[in-house]
């Protein structure tokens, strides 16, 4: 086997056994579940409320629209909090990443590896989470049956997205190789920037008009459009259109793969400079005690 | 006496100082800790003004998010604080020293009080000059108490936590994960509580930050609680009583069993 794809296997395999070890099956289950489950009911809980306090005038589209959203953005923050988190816990905790360094092994399929466990907990809880968001709320079943799912779309998407998942959590563990204790809240921080700008859980035409611009420069943005397009088609709803709603999928399918690919020729750099930056300056096997 | 009880204040001085000095020694908590609710303040606030819903729901996710570094703080800073204390060496430590445990608890819960204090002004300061949402209490008295009677039971739950974190090892960090966004939505943080059906809102009342938000909502902005306001104070006083009472008699069984299994001083687990 080549080394590359060794190192990815056994990576893979070491994020899985320390992601799911430490307990037993059926506890881990439920914490697979209640995470991605409680943030998509927090959702409910709040657009119930709205619609009692406004007499029943928020549209019912909004529910669905916030829930498979708040699914897909799982995906992004446990990649993204996955590749970071493992340059912590390697250096700091566990007093690895100076050895897998020095071995023969390569760093970024080692980082990649480590994060493909978290994602494969968060599309297992995504999953679940559609499913009995689907089973629970009809507003969001009717949504999802409303119209044939894109599945040809949503392939592509959700292909350009590991592609664009794994260059941001590259980012991320790149510039946490040259921090501190100050890395452990910076994907927390880019994973609420996100949450924010592109219009997870509301439509973009919300934001202030300045903010609306940087969010259209996100390569997240498109990508949740094109994965809430390809699941519940464009929302009828007046008050659920945004600056992308007159954007047809291929322009969508356009500007994620044009972005993915600029974010991921910074990536390659980025994680270049910064793996030297950490080696010249002594932080690969610097521990702080965060 | 006398010298027990300076020695019990003392360690909780001294546990509490490096919290509170470390607010002017690491000023990156301002974007780590008052910067990033912020933005989640900002996000669910959004979610509320695309819905149309009235002014005050925005006042309800600021206050939520205020709330939230209380119960972040709790988690991180009180439940796991020994098992990193653990992980760095610093346990033994403690456990030698002739001052109390339940002291050292009773410190990292003062400054993290204090320290938290200053970080949900910020979020509170920020939320309320970003939306302009208008807070108008009927009481300040009133507030006030309920917010340090609030903080009390939510402590005295934090304290609890700690020792029964002592017999965890690597599952500490996967547990304190699990306990937070249930806990955002149990507590009705960015909602009202009357959304829950009532055998929900009262189990969720354990958490004191339950009854609490639902009380500073009332007072905050006249919103109609799940309880009457006298209620959801009697019911914080009496949670503060039992959670301090479980947080000592916990301690002292935990620590022995800790002891006697050897996890004092286990590392890299």
């Amino acid at each position: 086997m080549k080394l590359p794809q060794k190192t990815l296997r056994w990576a893979t395999w070491l994020g899985w056994q320390l992601e799911s070890n430490w307990t037993e099956p059926w506890l881990f289950l439920i914490y697979v579940l209640v995470k991605p489950l409680t943030s998509s009911l927090l959702l409910v809980c709040m657009y119930y409320a709205a619609r009692t306090a406004t007499a029943g005038a928020v549209p019912v589209e909004f529910l669905p629209y916030m829930y498979v959203s708040n699914a897909c953005y799982m995906l992004v923050w446990a990649v993204m909090f996955g590749m970071s988190y493992a340059v912590i816990s390697d250096r700091e905790h566990y007093r690895m990443l100076k050895y897998i360094y020095i071995s023969p092994g390569h760093l970024q399929t080692y980082f990649v590896g480590r994060a493909v466990a978290g994602a494969a907990q968060a599309l297992l809880g995504g999953f679940l989470n559609l499913a009995i968001g689907a089973a629970a709320f009809p507003e969001v079943r009717n949504a999802l049956t409303r119209q044939p799912t894109e599945w040809g779309w949503l392939l592509f998407y959700m292909g350009i997205g590991t592609i664009l998942l794994i260059v941001l959590g590259l980012i991320l563990a790149a510039a946490v190789l040259n921090m501190a204790r100050q890395g452990m809240f910076l994907s927390e921080g880019i994973a609420g920037i996100l949450y924010l700008l592109c219009g997870v859980v509301f439509p973009l035409a919300v934001l202030p008009k300045f903010l609306q611009y940087v969010s259209l420069a996100l390569p997240p943005t498109y990508w949740l459009e094109g994965m809430r397009r390809s699941l519940l088609g464009t929302p009828p709803e007046a008050m659920l259109q945004g600056p992308l709603s007159s954007w047809s999928q291929g322009e969508i399918a356009l500007a994620v793969t044009g972005s993915t690919l600029l974010l991921g020729l910074f990536g390659i750099w980025f994680f270049h400079w910064s793996e030297r930056r950490a080696w010249r300056r002594g932080r690969i096997e610097e521990t702080t005690g965060a | 006496m006398r010298a027990s009880i300076g020695l019990f204040l003392r360690t909780i001085a001294a546990r509490a100082y490096p919290r509170i000095i470390g607010m002017r020694r690491q000023p990156s908590w301002v974007i780590h800790e008052a910067i990033l609710p912020i933005l989640s303040v900002a996000s669910f606030a959004y979610v509320y003004r695309a819905m149309r819903a009235p002014e005050e729901y925005v006042g309800f996710v600021i206050l939520g998010g205020a709330m939230t570094a209380f119960w972040l703080n709790v988690l991180w800073s009180m439940g796991a604080q020994l098992y990193w204390e653990r992980s760095s060496g610093n346990l033994e430590l403690y456990i030698m020293a002739p001052g109390s445990m339940m002291a050292v608890l009773a410190g990292m819960a003062l400054g993290g009080m204090i320290l938290t204090c200053v970080r949900a002004s910020v979020i509170m300061g920020a939320g309320i000059l970003l939306f302009q949402v208008p807070f108008a209490p009927t009481s300040w008295s009133m507030l006030i108490f309920t917010f340090l009677l609030t903080l009390l039971a939510l402590y005295g739950l934090g304290m609890m936590f700690a020792s029964v974190f002592l017999l965890w090892g690597r599952e500490a960090w996967h547990i304190v994960n699990l306990f937070q966004e249930p806990v955002y939505l149990l507590t009705g943080m960015n909602f009202p509580l009357k959304v829950f059906p009532t055998f929900l809102a009262t189990t969720a009342a354990l958490i004191p930050l339950t009854a609490g938000m639902d009380a500073l909502r009332q007072i905050l902005f006249k919103a109609e609680g799940f309880w009457p306001l006298e209620v959801e104070i009697s019911l914080l006083g009496g949670l503060s009583i039992v959670f301090l009472f479980l947080a000592k008699r916990l301690l002292a069984y935990l620590e022995r069993l800790a002891r006697e299994e050897g996890r004092l001083t286990v590392k890299w687990q």
